[in-house]
């Protein structure tokens, strides 16, 4: 039957997406039409406070983005303009929302990626080791660090890091110097705080699941014959019991970025001063630059969107017994 | 033999007999977990605190600018203040005082007044917008689960779309379209965090419906609302518990990190909006800073703790 229910998976996938694709955008679209603070009444608010006439203002306005027209036409335009990739105009730095966001998403991917990796490898290794040895001293301490690392709060741990490593004992600088170049030792060291800010959390969250997960294999009947063949603890753990356990938190952090990672994101930038779309949505709220609030919710939707379509793609391929009809 | 197991079937039918019983047993599972008492300790003292404090602290929205910069009990603080005739910066130590335990802010704030003010709106939006999610996520889950067919689809679909928007940043932009105040904040973030729990109901519900006593008592007549009612809403109250319980923290950070960016309600003294300040000011007075993320911190973390007691207590397969 060969690999051709792997390619109906992926197109029904990818239907899929498609469908929660167009209701996340009606959804915005209703969102922005039934609020209050109608892109019209933020313009209106600015214009008249510099003496001009509002009526003649709201129409102009009005007939500029196309808000006089029906409510279908607003949809299919808004819809029509996303498709081509128009996300509209930033009256606050004027230029196209698309090239401030192309400037900028580098600042946030980079410190995703950095926090992901740093949790996801230390979160494992704590996890295993804290797995093969149960009930001890070490396990009860990791337990213990990992529930203050889910419980604290990102931005206050990112406050209480500067206050501590840059205000008092002057190791890092207290904002990110966005003169650095990207690829660059100094860059790096600008970085550590943020990780370790944004990073605490999902660290603290995979050793949990990494824990648990190696716990329940650890209780399988394949591990006892592992062990009863003679193999080394060491193959029993790492082939055994480690590759089982890797699946489920393979969705776990992929699950976690629409939850947290994308929020934590969001404030660590602030925190830190960090240039990434957290820092230029956080400006544009208080610009009232609705364009780049919206655009980059949607983005970071889409990016949700997509891991996780490619992490159900990928799951065929990372357990052989996983078949979707 | 007949006359014995006669009179166990009527001793447990006794519904408050029962009821009691079974909280006796889950209390005393609880009870074995210290964490989770401590955790639920600190909750009833968060709580009595929102409560009472008040009564016993200052206005917590009162400026009184010759008390300010005030240390916490125990700590010195060096102000320097530039003189504008003599053209001199001088400095004066400050020492806390047993009037301010928790010292004051740059506005001669009492920080334990401004806190306890915190404590009312932290709890008020976790609770409440958690009931709000709780419920809406399992009214869907049951209507999703009984209804099937293409209703079930389009409401599992919508969860969906729902569950891809990032939590945070949907907060954001719905809170910009729709101004910052208390009220929507809760609503906001009611209305958009029932998901997991309809998901979770959903499950429950279509699995317990081929349960033999779900089963026998529809063979008896049963209707659907007394199915859901008498059988599936007592079976899956532990888990809304714990949900619940492990809900809270997420709720009460989101207001607090909203209130942080400044899209929090500006009238009130929530803990965010006191760090918010106390951030622009950590390089002087520290202390406005640290405190109230310090009740955020332990806030966050007796619900956790609690809420993971809950769920080894109500597990059977556990052993506690």
């Amino acid at each position: 039957m060969g690999k051709s229910w792997l390619r109906d998976y992926i197109i029904k996938r990818l239907i899929y997406a498609v469908i929660i694709a167009f209701g996340i955008l009606t959804i915005t679209f209703i969102l922005l039409r039934v609020g209050p603070n109608s892109p019209a009444d933020k313009y209106l608010a600015n214009i008249a406070a510099h003496g001009g006439d509002p009526a003649q203002v709201q129409a102009a306005i009005e007939a500029r983005y196309g808000l006089d027209k029906p409510i279908y036409v607003q949809y299919f335009e808004y819809m029509g303009n996303l498709f081509r990739g128009n996300l509209g105009w930033s009256f606050s730095t004027s230029m196209p929302v698309i090239e401030l966001i192309k400037t900028h998403w580098i600042y946030s991917f980079q410190l995703i990626l950095l926090a992901s990796i740093f949790a996801a490898i230390l979160g494992t290794l704590i996890g295993i080791y804290s797995a093969v040895r149960q009930y001890t001293k070490a396990d009860y301490a990791f337990t213990f660090l990992s529930f203050m690392g889910i419980s604290i709060p990102t931005f206050w741990l990112g406050i209480m890091l500067i206050l501590v490593f840059s205000v008092k004992l002057g190791i890092f600088n207290v904002y990110y110097d966005t003169t650095l170049p990207l690829f660059s030792l100094e860059n790096l060291k600008a970085l550590v705080l943020p990780v370790i800010t944004l990073g605490t959390g999902m660290l603290a969250g995979y050793v949990r699941y990494t824990r648990s997960n190696m716990l329940d294999n650890l209780k399988k009947a394949f591990v006892t014959t592992a062990r009863a063949k003679g193999l080394p603890e060491r193959t029993v753990i790492g082939k055994h019991v480690f590759r089982n356990a890797l699946l489920p938190l393979v969705t776990i952090v992929m699950f976690d970025l629409g939850s947290i990672v994308f929020g934590g994101a969001y404030l660590t930038e602030y925190v830190f001063g960090i240039p990434g779309l957290g820092q230029i949505s956080f400006n544009a709220v208080f610009a009232n630059d609705y364009p780049v609030v919206v655009a980059v919710t949607l983005i970071s939707t889409f990016v949700v969107l997509l891991v996780n379509l490619a992490t159900d793609v990928s799951y065929t391929y990372l357990d052989p017994r996983i078949r979707y009809g | 033999m007949a006359e014995k197991s006669l009179k166990t079937v009527s001793e447990s039918g006794s519904s408050s007999g029962r009821g009691t019983g079974l909280v006796n047993y889950y209390w005393q599972r609880i009870r074995r977990n210290k964490l989770a008492v401590a955790g639920l300790a600190f909750i009833v003292f968060l709580v009595a605190l929102a409560i009472i404090g008040p009564l016993f602290t200052s206005d917590p929205t009162a400026a009184n600018f010759d008390e300010k910069d005030i240390p916490p009990i125990g700590f010195t603080y060096l102000q320097s203040a530039y003189n504008i005739q003599t053209d001199q910066i001088t400095t004066k130590e400050i020492h806390g005082t047993p009037k301010h335990i928790l010292g004051t802010d740059s506005k001669g704030t009492d920080m334990l007044a401004m806190l306890i003010s915190g404590a009312r709106i932290s709890l008020l939006v976790g609770l409440i917008a958690t009931g709000i999610a709780i419920i809406l996520g399992t009214i869907i889950g049951v209507l999703s689960a009984y209804l099937g067919g293409w209703a079930d689809n389009i409401l599992m679909r919508f969860t969906d779309i729902m569950m891809t928007f990032p939590f945070f940043l949907l907060l954001v932009l719905i809170v910009f379209v729709f101004g910052p105040s208390l009220a929507i904040i809760v609503l906001v973030i009611g209305l958009t965090g029932w998901t997991g729990t309809a998901r979770m109901i959903r499950s429950e519900a279509l699995s317990l419906r081929t349960r033999e006593f779900v089963v026998a008592s529809k063979a008896l007549g049963a209707r659907d609302s007394r199915v859901v009612f008498r059988h599936l809403i007592p079976n899956v109250i532990s888990l809304i518990t714990i949900m619940a319980t492990l809900a809270i923290p997420g709720v009460i950070l989101a207001e607090a990190g909203l209130s942080f960016i400044g899209l929090g309600d500006p009238n009130r003294a929530s803990w965010g909006i006191i760090l918010q300040s106390g951030w622009r000011t950590m390089r002087t007075l520290w202390w406005v800073a640290v405190e109230p993320g310090i009740m955020l911190f332990l806030t966050v973390l007796a619900f956790n703790f609690l809420g993971d007691g809950l769920r080894d207590a109500f597990d059977p397969k556990s052993n506690v």
